[in-house]
């Protein structure tokens, strides 16, 4: 039992990612609001609609609309339709640059479910006194009272992504555990090409069949995220193209390995392909995705996954994620090498 | 020393070789021409994107078709003697280099013909051949290699298709950008960096090539 710790360790750590991962919930946020634009001095009652909120048990709901640090309108006669659907006016302040409409952040704040934010949910466009001296409301220089955080443990809402930020538990950790696999099968060729023991190209070939595995779970995840936030499961994003193209590399070394017809040279001529293959890999998923525009955050000028997306609470499931699947995956390989150890030993090769 | 001195005479004979079965190479020629002018006929009038990316297509099936019999021409009683012969780094490396500059005239050679018919519409002639000679060298390593992995197996044919498209696609990629920008369809700052990358990606299967020949030819 002792011996076998890394593999319970895996177990639950897989286990931990997928119950934490998908249990807790998002953090309350703002989904849309209407209307999306308004004409400065004008009075608007603007529609908000929630997510993950608990307006309808809230006390203290506020409501702001922000332009920058010093310049705040505050939302008025707040009705409260549903727990994520509220209507608010708000007397606009005039905004007299006909060139250009200004973006305003609005601040939607109660004690239940903290603070939330919609950047540029209202555009306020040109709008100025007019001599019938209707009054207009003012910018306030700060929000009055103290805005709330959310207690308990939450993923970060952000738009776009909504629910599918869970993906990052799976996705991510799925394809950096094939790497180490992959990178683990290439050593153990060299191994095999150095030392002639059998043994070793049995772990490589077992450490490829597991990367290969992930690999193509990397993509279904990768293309379900995909789906749900870029719109198409296939969106010709170049690194999802050279995913694919990988995995191709890789099942060649399958149809490389089954062409032959004497073993020794099998395992000899398939451990150099393997060298090879890891070789490619490496420009296909790190190198060519930079020279072109890829919708992947860190890729082509996108924000990479971090800052704020990756708060705490991620982190204490993502790093779990990559270290369990690897244990995971580390089992399966160590699963299928004893599995073709006994059929060399007990079963005539060329006899099935 | 030995090693660097056994390559010449190893070029000399590939090109010997070449010449006495002028079938091969003239049968590749034919192959370039046919090619070109069945692109051109489905086509007749190619937009510069269009025309970036067939050229290297049709240089990548010239390529394997040119490459694939680099270790299959010769039977392996032959191919035995050479290397009682000669050292195994200078048998992958005379090959690589004879391969390279076979291709570079190929590649040359369909650039002409397709701009003959098709019109030519390169506006950087000095980085189109660099494309072309760091393309061509790139293929010939790649497709040595591959095609020394494919010799030694059953149904080599099928195999040299299978193992080598998906490994050409980094350098393959990275040459449609370039041309790209030699054409004047993309302009791009950062040219030099993708030439660079191109570099890289060529030098380390070079190596890899250079390192891992030796496990291969052994019989």
């Amino acid at each position: 039992m002792i011996k076998h710790w890394w593999k319970i360790l895996g177990a639950l750590l897989v286990l931990y990612a997928f119950v934490a991962g998908l249990l807790i919930p998002l953090k309350p946020g703002i989904l849309d609001v209407s209307p999306e634009m308004a004409k400065g001095g004008s009075k608007i009652t603007l529609d908000i609609n929630a997510y993950n909120a608990h307006l309808s048990q809230a006390k203290e709901i506020g409501i702001w609309l922000k332009m920058d640090s010093v310049h705040f309108v505050e939302g008025n006669n707040i009705r409260i339709l549903s727990d994520n659907k509220l209507k608010t006016d708000f007397q606009l302040p005039y905004w007299k640059s006909k060139e250009s409409a200004k973006e305003m952040t609005l601040i939607l704040d109660n004690e239940i479910d903290g603070y939330s934010l919609l950047p540029g949910a209202v555009q306020l466009t040109y709008g100025a006194p007019d001599t019938s001296g209707i009054s207009s409301n003012q910018w306030l220089p700060a929000i009055n009272g103290q805005l709330h955080q959310k207690e308990g443990l939450t993923f970060p809402y952000r738009n776009i992504l909504y629910e599918t930020i869970r993906n990052l538990f799976y996705h991510v950790p799925l394809w950096f555990a094939m790497l180490i696999i992959l990178f683990a099968s290439m050593i153990y060729s060299i191994l095999f090409l150095s030392k002639k023991n059998q043994k070793h190209d049995h772990a490589a070939l077992a450490l490829a069949q597991v990367g290969i595995l992930y690999g193509i779970l990397g993509l279904v995840t990768g293309a379900i995220w995909a789906r749900w936030t870029w719109g198409d499961w296939w969106s010709f994003d170049v690194k999802q193209n050279m995913s694919a193209v990988a995995m191709l590399i890789y099942l060649a070394y399958f149809v490389l390995r089954s062409s032959f017809e004497d073993y020794e040279q099998e395992a000899r001529i398939s451990a150099v392909y393997n060298i090879f293959a890891f070789a490619t890999l490496i420009p296909l998923l790190f190198v060519i995705p930079r020279l072109y525009d890829s919708l992947h955050p860190g890729n082509g000028g996108n924000p990479g996954f971090g800052g704020e997306d990756l708060d705490n609470t991620m982190r204490m499931v993502f790093y779990p994620a990559i270290i369990g699947f690897t244990l995971l995956g580390i089992w399966l390989a160590n699963l299928a090498y004893r599995y073709l150890n006994l059929k060399e030993r007990f079963l005539d090769r060329y006899d099935n | 020393m030995e090693t660097i001195r056994q390559i010449p005479a190893l070029i000399a004979k590939e090109f010997l070789l070449e010449w006495r079965s002028k079938y091969a190479l003239g049968g590749v020629l034919l192959y370039v021409l046919s090619t070109v002018f069945i692109v051109y006929n489905g086509f007749i009038r190619v937009a510069p994107p269009v025309w970036n990316v067939l050229f290297w297509i049709m240089t990548l099936f010239t390529s394997v078709n040119a490459v694939t019999k680099s270790f299959s021409a010769e039977n392996g009683n032959r191919q035995l003697y050479y290397y009682t012969l000669a050292d195994p780094s200078a048998v992958i490396f005379s090959k690589i280099i004879y391969n390279s500059l076979l291709l570079i005239l190929l590649n040359v050679l369909t650039y002409f013909a397709f701009s003959l018919v098709a019109g030519d519409p390169v506006r950087d002639k000095g980085l189109f051949y660099l494309a072309i000679l760091l393309g061509s060298i790139g293929m010939a390593v790649t497709f040595t290699f591959i095609s020394a992995i494919a010799n030694k197996a059953r149904n080599s044919a099928t195999l040299m298709a299978i193992l080598g498209f998906p490994v050409i696609i980094p350098i393959l990629v990275s040459l449609i950008k370039i041309s790209a920008n030699a054409l004047g369809v993309i302009t791009d700052t950062s040219v030099g960096q993708d030439i660079m990358t191109l570099l890289a990606i060529d030098a380390i299967l070079l190596a890899l090539a250079y390192i891992l020949f030796p496990f291969l030819w052994r019989d």
